[in-house]
């Protein structure tokens, strides 16, 4: 294989974890719940994820634990959010102080130190005949299954959100939650199911962060990944594709870095790093009117 | 009966934190208990390293510091309904701009600490200046703008000190120390206290002026209570949500300068371990009043000298417990407000039902919500 195929299979495969927290993210916000703490998500299901895949042997319980600890925090933020009444940002923000801390701790202390075995990981799947295509074919046919699961992930979202009742009830939610609820919707019911979504999905993702590399959790393993996600969302205008395209530049951006040694580019590496942050702020700044976040995005709704 | 309840608690604003904090800290001793520690010794260890000592005392206090700039930074901005979440981020493009002056710029003369600070805030104020904008004129949130900034600010820091302001060969990732005569003085023998604890003090009694005795935080309050309705009276909305983001862009960049020229004296990478993040828990613990500020401050940087006398007492304890006992504490205190608010809307649905039992003549569907 060549470079650039080596560098576009990488690329393919960064963006898995991206993809997952992303997606999960789009689903929230589309209902109008946004999650700050997209990280913590990440992380917790990073760290659970290596813990239940070490403990069981099973990359499959790995990949539950992961989705139970992201959903665990998201429930967290839809009791503080919903519940209380509390600002989602606030929440977000104080929720992801709580994960970076609370895994960290996890990690050092002493009951847990099976994190520090290495956890079984998944080896990549080679699709029959596709994968033969020369160049193309090991680039996108040959990685470990979450990888195809992450891309086929759009086509069910893009799916859902045009042809089903759920998806316009999402839109309504994040749209006109009050009209939503004059014609008989439970914006409550709708906002939580999106965010326990968005909390598996993102769990899933830093599961497939360490379960799909070393099979390790360090502290802090995310390493922001989480924001870039969240970064992918806005990037991707709230849309599912736009979304993909988004995580897709932004893992090119990550392979690029990983390797520019090897591929002689002369550029500081935290230009690479900060890339996706500037290109989402400078696309807010110049494309507002394509660029129109749901209207009722944050928007505490009460029912009076 | 309830509503004596309810006065009783605002007289005294700061009771709900202070529950918050105290269920915080017996959750962490909790947690320290399953995960295999004595949490008497371990509160013992941090006691000592905390405030076992007036050197001990002092170093909570320089701690406190950058999370007293950061909390009043978001508290001043949130007067305003504003989300300033990257005060992370300022801090770092302020202490840039401290190390930057201080190590290549002019000789400034006996002012120069003084006059480095204000470029720091300088530096601060451009950074928020971005989402301020955005959010004055384009209508475009503060809260993903100001977040993302965050990391590029990091990257701007880690590349001028790995790359041209770096030391070859170094030991760990920093930039020269700044000249001796950029330092902030110590306050005497014995101390980690710098001068920088009072500008710091300083500061806080300017922001409470600010906020409490000036129009502009009459100004602030208006546009955070009803934008549209600021706007009807004359005041200029998106200028005032400009002075207010800047200004608190200002302070966190003070922040990063106070870091720089104070307790570390250079420009280390990743010298915050996330004080912009906890200035939002600090402003909202302290209820967003100056006071309560300092005195979230105060805990937390008294929680993170703690920790590090944990981590060093070989307990095997992470110093990250101080996050979690941060994360707990304004979780229980949003929890506490949920809560109260849940009690006033039930016991005001309540007594409007039993006036309408007492007079059956009005419709009872206005009070069934």
């Amino acid at each position: 294989m060549n470079t650039a195929t080596l560098a576009a299979a990488a690329a393919i495969a960064l963006a898995a974890p991206l993809l997952y927290a992303a997606l999960g993210e789009l689903i929230s916000e589309t209902a109008g719940v946004i999650n700050i703490q997209l990280e913590g998500m990440m992380l917790c299901g990073a760290l659970a994820g290596v813990w239940c895949a070490a403990s069981s042997g099973s990359v499959v319980v790995g990949f539950a634990g992961a989705a139970v600890a992201g959903t665990l925090l998201a429930a967290l933020h839809g009791l503080l959010s919903f519940v209380f009444g509390a600002n989602q940002v606030v929440s977000g923000v104080v929720l992801n102080i709580l994960a970076l801390g609370g895994t960290g701790f996890l990690f050092g202390s002493v009951q847990f130190e099976r994190l520090s075995m290495p956890a079984p990981t998944m080896s990549a799947v080679e699709i029959p005949l596709l994968s033969d295509i020369p160049v193309v074919g090991p680039a996108l046919f040959n990685h470990n299954l979450m990888v195809y699961v992450a891309y086929l992930l759009v086509p069910v979202i893009v799916v859902i959100r045009r042809r089903t009742t759920v998806g316009l009830a999402l839109i309504a939610a994040g749209e006109r939650p009050a009209a939503a609820a004059a014609l008989g919707l439970s914006v409550r019911r709708v906002r939580w199911s999106a965010l326990i979504v968005c909390g598996a999905l993102a769990g899933i993702g830093g599961g497939q962060l360490v379960l799909a590399g070393l099979g390790l959790f360090t502290e802090h393993v995310t390493a922001g990944r989480g924001f870039i996600a969240l970064a992918a969302v806005v990037f991707g205008r709230w849309r599912p594709v736009g979304t993909l395209g988004a995580v897709l530049l932004f893992a090119v951006t990550e392979a690029i870095q990983v390797r520019s040694q090897v591929l002689g580019i002369d550029l500081p590496y935290q230009l690479l790093i900060a890339l996706p942050y500037i290109v989402t702020v400078l696309a807010l700044a110049g494309f507002l009117r394509a660029m129109r976040p749901p209207a009722a995005l944050g928007v505490d709704y009460q029912r009076t | 009966m309830i509503t004596g309840a309810l006065a009783r608690v605002r007289v005294v604003p700061l009771l709900l934190p202070l529950v918050a904090v105290t269920l915080a800290i017996a959750t962490s001793a909790i947690l320290l208990r399953l995960a295999g520690a004595n949490p008497g010794q371990a509160l013992g260890d941090m006691w000592s390293a905390a405030l076992g000592s007036g050197y001990a005392a002092s170093t909570s206090v320089v701690k406190a510091l950058p999370r007293l700039l950061a909390g009043l930074a978001v508290a001043f901005a949130l007067r305003a309904g504003l989300w300033n979440i990257g005060a992370e981020g300022q801090i770092y493009v302020g202490a840039v701009c401290a190390a930057g002056v201080a190590l290549f710029g002019p000789a400034l003369g006996g002012m120069s600490p003084l006059l480095i600070l204000l470029m720091s805030a300088l530096g601060g104020a451009l950074w928020a200046a971005l989402p301020a904008f955005l959010r004055a004129y384009r209508g475009i949130s503060e809260v993903i703008t100001t977040l993302m900034l965050v990391y590029v600010a990091i990257q701007l820091a880690s590349y001028l000190i790995t790359g041209p302001w770096g030391i070859a060969g170094a030991s760990f990732p920093a930039t020269e120390p700044v000249p001796e005569t950029a330092r902030l003085p110590l306050l005497g023998t014995g101390t980690v206290l710098n001068a920088g604890v009072l500008i710091g003090l300083a500061v806080a009694v300017v922001v409470w002026l600010l906020l409490d005795r000036t129009t502009l935080g009459v100004r602030l309050r208006a546009i955070g209570g009803n934008a549209s309705a600021s706007s009807a009276l004359g005041l200029n909305v998106p200028r005032v949500v400009v002075v207010a983001l800047c200004l608190s862009g200002a302070l966190a960049g003070l922040a990063g300068g106070l870091e720089v020229l104070g307790s570390r004296g250079r420009l280390v990478e990743g010298f915050s371990p996330g004080y912009g993040f906890e200035g939002i828990a600090v402003a909202l613990l302290g209820r967003l009043r100056v006071g309560g500020i300092v005195a979230a401050a105060l805990l937390f940087g008294a929680l993170d000298a703690g920790g590090a006398g944990l981590q060093a007492s070989g307990s095997g304890m992470s110093s990250t417990l101080v996050q979690v006992t941060a994360g707990l504490a304004v979780i229980y205190l949003l929890a506490a407000l949920g809560l109260r608010e849940i009690h006033a809307r039930r016991s005001k649905a309540r007594a409007a039902l039993d006036a309408a039992e007492a007079h059956p003549e009005p419709t009872t569907s206005e009070v069934s919500r």
